[in-house]
């Protein structure tokens, strides 16, 4: 039997963080089917019950029918990460999803001789897509005259698009390149061009790993 | 791994003592005697860790059974990164179709290699597959894997012994055990 032979070659997803790239190219090599970020699940309502907050797990496994929301960043976003996934469980019970931490993909990078990969692929070194850039604080009458008014306090903004009807989680097909749930195989050459993709001296260690 | 390997020093508690291992092996052992009595019965071991635990176990069953090897490439590996897919580094020596088999492994943690593994057999049309390991560590677990004979549900830990390695030392001491944080660790 050929577990390669249904591979699908399509160009990788830009992805947010050479975190995510490298647990990609795990599941690929273990030819677990994956699918980014194809889902929104809005978690948060105002009284209209518009949407002003959703949460989009970075991976789906088809062929699992699991979620996998990976983290490498400080804490202080991990608590947010909590919080929406506490607030996804809440109200989708029945969705499968599992929560990597810094501490998990370590593990990962250890078991696999990547270790020395760590703090390339984790934390903000590991973004790549450029962080959000804040408007400058200014206080009443300070505001110069050729800058731009800073915006006005909104809520966030939804970001679901194609948001499915009765607040049901959105299938944004922009965001998911395969319909269908074929196996994917993804190139490496973006992560190549990140820098990300060294190997690592280390050792294999098998079967065994470590919380760092 | 550049320092050389202390097989005392460098393991800073014993999990499973020998007797706790043999007296699981042997229980394992019964169960699957029991289980798969009057059937055709291959056991696979995956290579490289769970050679001593296949030993035992094979000699733990009072039935007859064969035995066979697998070894498949771990990702990271530089033999296989150019492929960038697993790689059955070596295969089945025997037909299994129709017979009942069952995996054996030292340890399952994140799922992944077993996951392949159990596709890959059941391309082989297989009576039965089922599962069979030393340690379980759940904490882990990527890939959710039914397993049909656990030994011991360990802690997230390092651990060494038995088949299980660190740089491919540790494989032969006789228990299981907890690798010092300090060997695996980068001093800077």
């Amino acid at each position: 039997m050929d577990l390669d032979a249904d591979l699908d070659v399509r160009p990788a997803p830009a992805f947010a963080h050479a975190s995510e790239a490298e647990l990609a190219r795990i599941l690929d090599f273990y030819a677990v089917a994956w699918e980014y970020e194809p889902h929104t699940f809005p978690i948060l309502f105002d009284r209209s019950g518009t949407v002003i907050e959703s949460f989009s797990p970075d991976f789906y496994l088809p062929e699992l029918d699991l979620y996998v929301e990976l983290t490498t960043l400080k804490q202080r976003l991990v608590r947010k990460k909590n919080r929406k996934l506490r607030r996804l469980r809440e109200l989708y019970p029945d969705i499968r999803i599992k929560l990597l931490y810094a501490r998990d993909f370590r593990a990962l990078l250890f078991k696999y001789g990547k270790l020395s990969l760590a703090d390339a692929l984790t934390g903000a070194d590991g973004q790549t897509t450029p962080p959000k850039v804040r408007p400058p604080r200014h206080t009443a009458g300070t505001l110069p005259a050729e800058t731009p008014p800073a915006p006005a306090e909104t809520p966030p903004a939804p970001a679901v698009a194609g948001l499915g009807p009765g607040g049901r989680p959105a299938d944004d097909p922009a965001r998911r390149p395969d319909h269908g749930r074929r196996r994917a195989r993804r190139t490496r050459a973006e992560a190549r061009a990140r820098g990300a993709l060294q190997l690592s001296a280390a050792g294999e260690p098998g079967g065994t790993e470590v919380t760092a | 791994m550049t320092r050389r390997p202390d097989l005392t020093a460098d393991v800073s508690e014993i999990l499973l003592s020998e007797e706790q291992i043999q007296a699981k092996v042997l229980e394992l052992g019964r169960r699957i005697s029991d289980d798969f009595a009057g059937r055709e019965l291959t056991l696979v071991s995956v290579l490289k860790g769970s050679l001593p635990f296949m030993a035992d176990l094979m000699r733990a069953i009072t039935i007859s059974v064969q035995i066979d090897l697998m070894e498949v490439s771990s990702y990271g590996g530089t033999a296989t990164e150019s492929s960038g897919l697993v790689r059955i580094l070596k295969d089945l020596s025997s037909s299994i179709d129709g017979r009942h088999v069952i995996i054996v492994e030292d340890i399952i943690d994140t799922g992944l290699t077993l996951n392949y593994l159990v596709r890959y057999l059941r391309g082989k049309n297989p009576a039965s597959l089922k599962i069979c390991t030393l340690l379980d560590k759940p904490a882990r677990r990527l890939v959710e894997i039914a397993i049909d004979y656990r030994g011991f549900e360990i802690p997230d830990q390092f651990v060494i012994g038995y088949g299980l390695d660190y740089g491919e030392a540790y494989r032969n001491l006789r228990f299981v055990g907890v690798l010092r944080p300090e060997v695996y660790t980068d001093p800077d």
